[in-house]
């Protein structure tokens, strides 16, 4: 496991965590969790930089929150993604398509 | 996952809250890590550390998501507050539509009285509220004298003592002086126009801190022979097309070539009827001070010194006047000078109308208040069924409140819209009405602060009407109200005497203002059978002058005027022309002080006389009767001894032993002039205003008075006295293509100027009174209605016990009658006790007026008796056996 430079991380957790809960609603955990996964452990998101996103998105709208009972029964709080947060998404990934390819073709040798 | 459901949540959040929320939240991230590691083999301890560790900033995290937290909170509490009033709003809206004729009701109530309120209030604002269109106007004021311990505003200054005052004060940073008078403006092409002008000292615009809107305004380089002239933004946009290249071109006037320096802005008028500004000439009057210092006619303007009050300023001319009084006893007899601030100067005369017509409107709209609570309250009792419901089903009493304060307040808002709108353009018309009914200074027109003055109100008004019923609905027992089957109010008495006590108001407010309207109505009535000593009809009036310049001799002025009067005379359908200085009730009265041959004079106390010029057949041409002696002739040439004519007042004031004829008076201030003969005596006219008795008043001919040079026309025809303009303006050109008419128009119009403010204060609170009388008819048969529907059962009750149809008409009636005689005596009661913003407005009636009381009494009790009637016979047609089994 890598860790990520934390400058980078500014920018891309938010849009992981839309990304991520664009899938089902799940709690804070479960998100750190699954973007590990899905990058192969590639990208690691610490529990202050997923938390602190996860206030201001919902601050902004972007996802709801709602307390739920957990797997082993404890109660933890839920996220879900909002219309709002579902249309940010969208135009964010297109944006960041972009960047990535055009990263790739700088790098690209030859 | 599946387990998830939402916890119950408190609608908002504590601070202590949050912070615990958090905790829980971060705590189960931890404790999900620490449980992970140790199923993968680590430690417990280590597990923890390594968890805490992952985790980074747990301390910063935390304050950083609790601030956050709490701004999310308050943004919810704003948005689920915003969803609940749509909400209100919502269900109002429903429940407005389910009671139309409801809605319609309290509509039109609000529309009529927020309409009359902001129409009114349009005037108002610009009016009373609106600063003078000029700079820093607070400190400016306006100078006058008047005699010692009187509270007149006092008389104009003349150009000496003018001068005096400028050098010798202390308190003001300057003063300017200025006064109308008449131009005649040759147009390159077209017909010559006569124009008012107003002269001006050149220091007058910096002083009231305008700039032009082109060119330059005067300033201490314009000596006073100087053809400068300064336009009017009206002026410049009608006679020349606001072109703007107009700056230093020539005009034409009264013959002389002037020279244009400057445009002034839009808003800027000093008198509020002239076209340009010249540069006044103190010089001409200086030269000649020991009479022109008798001349009290400068209009003066000062601006007081910054940190000097009033008070100081005034005591610092005073304290000239007294000085100038010692040094010229004859000219300036026991005269102080008087300090108005000139925003009450200007607006003096129409204040009180203003405040009153202001307070009416008020009246109304608290009548249209009380007329809708009643109602709303009526309609909150019947469906306390409804509200008890829901109360059942948990909605609060502040919610219950809130909702029927919602529903007043959207029909507030809903009729208040259409009144605001309504009144703008209703504005308009009232102003295009009545133009003479407003000082010419203001700019009247509705504005953002009127749209936001008649939202606003309604606002207020929805507030104001919804309380009382929203209050009784938070009151509302629930339990009783269920079981009782929402008919159940029957019982509650103090509900019925809330009823009453707002009928009674509504009733005693709109007598207050039938009473005053009655007041008006009667005055006018007054005014209009007073005897003005003329006859108005088929006399048609217009001015004529000839400009000094080229009429410089009394033979060329005789010779001009003599001329047009003769053909107009010989126009067919003319009967007699003659021509006055000044017409009966128009324009300030012109005086002049009087001796009387052999008898001592007191410089100090000289009489004053109205002082009139008039030429030709100007009696017989007005209907004014000959008592004694006879008029002017032909043969009263200018060469001749100097002959008057007096009117009866003033016969019997100077000459108590009959005999005026024949006898000798010296007029004016000039000692050196002549005494003149008096040869006629004349009935009186009332020359300053339907409600100002004559005073005695000297008529000189203006044959031998040329100095003089504009002359009113009056023109007494056998049909259509307007069928005579056109000979008129004929012969003006005939005699003098150069020389130019105004203001034609009959001399009824003339009387119709001068009575037009009464007349717009009456009609508009006649029609206040109106709709307050309907406001109240319809709250006395709302409430009886409604009073009569609860009581069908006792009603039926009495019928069958015997009572018959006759009782049942007559208890309800009499209660009606009851409620109305009380809201009528505490009415007039309050009518006499408001009677102080009446003063000054009526005429010949006393506030105590009896016609006027009774013809209130009479109209109140006939409007009852038909709210009573409905009702009452509602009540009479109840079938005993139907109204028991309705329950």
């Amino acid at each position: 496991m890598t860790r990520t430079p934390p400058e980078i991380l500014q920018g891309t957790v938010d849009i992981l965590i839309l990304r991520t809960l664009a899938w089902q609603s799940m709690h804070g955990y479960a998100i750190s969790h699954w973007i590990a996964e899905r990058t192969d452990g590639v990208l690691t998101v610490d529990g202050a930089a997923l938390y602190q996103a996860l206030h201001r998105l919902e601050n902004r709208k972007l996802v709801s929150a709602s307390w739920g009972l957990s797997e082993n029964n404890r109660k933890a709080k839920y996220y879900t993604l909002t219309a709002a947060g579902r249309a940010r998404l969208k135009s964010e990934a297109a944006v960041w398509n972009r960047y990535a390819d055009a990263v790739a073709k700088v790098l690209s040798p030859g | 996952m599946t387990s998830r459901r939402p916890l119950f949540r408190f609608p908002w959040r504590s601070r202590r809250q949050i912070a615990r929320d958090l905790d829980t939240e971060l705590a189960f991230h931890i404790d999900m890590r620490i449980a992970e590691l140790v199923a993968a083999g680590v430690e417990v301890a280590e597990a923890g550390r390594r968890a805490v560790a992952e985790f980074g900033d747990l301390d910063g995290t935390r304050d950083y998501c609790r601030d956050l937290d709490t701004n999310t909170e308050r943004d919810l509490q704003i948005s689920d507050r915003l969803a609940e009033w749509r909400q209100d709003i919502r269900f109002a809206w429903r429940t407005i539509r389910r009671s139309p004729s409801f809605a319609i009701i309290s509509v039109l109530t609000i529309v009529a009285a927020i309409g009359a309120n902001t129409a009114i209030f349009t005037v108002t604002r610009a009016v009373l509220l609106a600063p003078l269109p000029y700079g820093s106007p607070g400190s400016l004021v306006a100078v006058y004298e008047r005699p010692r311990g009187t509270a007149s505003r006092g008389n104009p200054l003349s150009v000496p003592d003018f001068v005096d005052y400028r050098v010798a004060q202390r308190s003001l940073s300057g003063m300017a002086a200025y006064s109308d008078r008449s131009l005649t403006w040759r147009p390159s092409a077209g017909d010559p126009q006569l124009v008012t002008a107003t002269s001006v000292t050149p220091n007058t615009f910096d002083l009231l801190d305008v700039r032009p809107a082109l060119g330059r305004a005067f300033n201490a380089s314009d000596d006073p022979a100087s053809t400068r002239v300064i336009l009017s933004f009206a002026f410049w946009s009608t006679a020349f097309g606001a072109d703007s290249s107009i700056i230093g071109r020539p005009i034409t006037l009264n013959d002389l070539p002037y020279v244009i320096v400057g445009v002034m802005p839009r808003a800027f008028t000093l008198t509020g009827t002239e076209s340009m500004w010249t540069v006044l000439d103190l010089d001409r009057e200086l030269a000649d001070a020991p009479v022109t210092r008798k001349q009290h006619y400068l209009r003066v303007v000062a601006r007081l010194r910054a940190g000097v009050t009033l008070g100081v300023a005034t005591a610092d001319l005073e304290s000239i006047s007294r000085r100038l009084q010692a040094q010229y006893p004859d000219a300036n007899p026991d005269r102080l000078a008087n300090l108005v601030p000139l925003h009450r100067d200007v607006v003096g005369d129409v204040r009180p109308a203003l405040l009153l017509l202001q307070s009416a409107a008020a009246l109304v709209l608290i009548i249209a208040c009380v007329n809708l609570a009643n109602l709303t309250l009526s309609r909150t009792i019947w469906r306390r069924q409804e509200m008890a419901l829901r109360a059942a089903l948990g909605a609060g009493r502040g919610r219950l409140a809130r909702q029927i304060l919602t529903e007043s307040v959207v029909l507030a808002a809903a009729g208040g819209a259409l009144g605001t709108a309504i009144a703008m353009v209703a504005t308009r018309l009232l102003i295009g009405l009545d133009p003479a009914a407003l000082p010419p200074l203001f700019d009247v027109r509705p504005d953002l602060s009127v749209v936001g003055f008649g939202l606003l109100l309604s606002l207020v008004t929805g507030a104001l009407f919804g309380l009382l019923p929203a209050l009784d609905a938070a009151r509302a027992n629930l339990h009783g109200a269920l079981q009782e089957g929402g008919r159940g109010a029957s019982g509650s008495r103090s509900g019925a005497s809330v009823h009453r006590a707002l009928v009674v108001a509504q009733v005693g407010l709109a007598v207050v203002l039938l009473v005053g309207a009655g007041l008006l109505v009667r005055s006018f009535g007054e005014l209009t059978r007073v005897r003005v000593g003329f006859r108005s009809d088929h006399v048609l009036t217009a001015e004529i002058r000839v400009s000094g310049e080229r009429y410089d001799s009394t033979a060329l002025v005789n010779r001009f005027y003599d001329r047009v009067l003769g053909d107009v005379r010989t126009t067919p359908g003319v009967r007699r022309v003659g021509g006055t200085m000044k017409l009966p009730m128009d324009f300030r009265q012109p005086l002049s002080t009087i001796a009387l041959e052999g008898q001592p004079v007191d410089p100090q106390h000289l009489a004053e006389v109205a002082y009139n010029l008039v030429r030709g057949d100007y009696f017989d041409a007005l209907g004014i009767p000959l008592v004694a002696g006879r008029t002017f002739t032909e043969e009263d040439r200018e060469d001749r001894p100097g002959v008057v004519l007096v009117n009866e007042t003033a016969a019997r004031a100077y000459f108590p032993d009959g005999h005026a004829v024949g006898r000798r008076v010296h007029l004016g201030p000039d000692p050196k002039s002549p005494m003149a003969t008096v040869i006629g005596v004349v009935g009186d006219t009332r020359d300053e205003g339907f409600d100002v008795a004559p005073r005695p008043a000297v008529y000189a001919s203006h044959r031998q008075n040329t100095w003089w040079r504009s002359l009113v026309v009056v023109v007494r025809t056998s049909g259509d006295p307007r069928a005579a303009e056109a000979a008129l303006r004929r012969a003006v050109k005939s005699a003098d293509p150069a020389l130019a008419l105004r203001g034609v128009r009959t001399l009824d119009d003339v009387l119709g100027e001068s009575l037009a403010p009464r007349r717009f204060a009456m009609s508009l609170v006649s029609g206040f009174a109106a709709v307050a009388l309907l406001l109240a008819a319809v709250g006395i048969y709302g409430v009886l209605a409604f009073s009569v529907a609860r009581r069908t059962r006792e009603f039926g009750v009495r019928l069958a016990l015997g009572a018959t149809r006759q009782n049942l008409l007559g208890l309800v009636v009499r209660q009606g009658m009851a409620w109305s005689a009380i809201g009528l005596a505490l009415g007039v009661a309050g009518a006499l006790a408001a009677g102080r913003l009446l003063e000054g407005m009526l005429y010949g009636v006393r506030l105590a007026d009896p016609i006027a009381l009774g013809l209130v009494t009479a109209t109140l009790l006939v409007v009852a008796v038909v709210a009573c009637v409905v009702p009452a016979t509602r009540a009479a047609r109840v079938d005993p056996i139907t109204s028991m089994r309705a329950e």
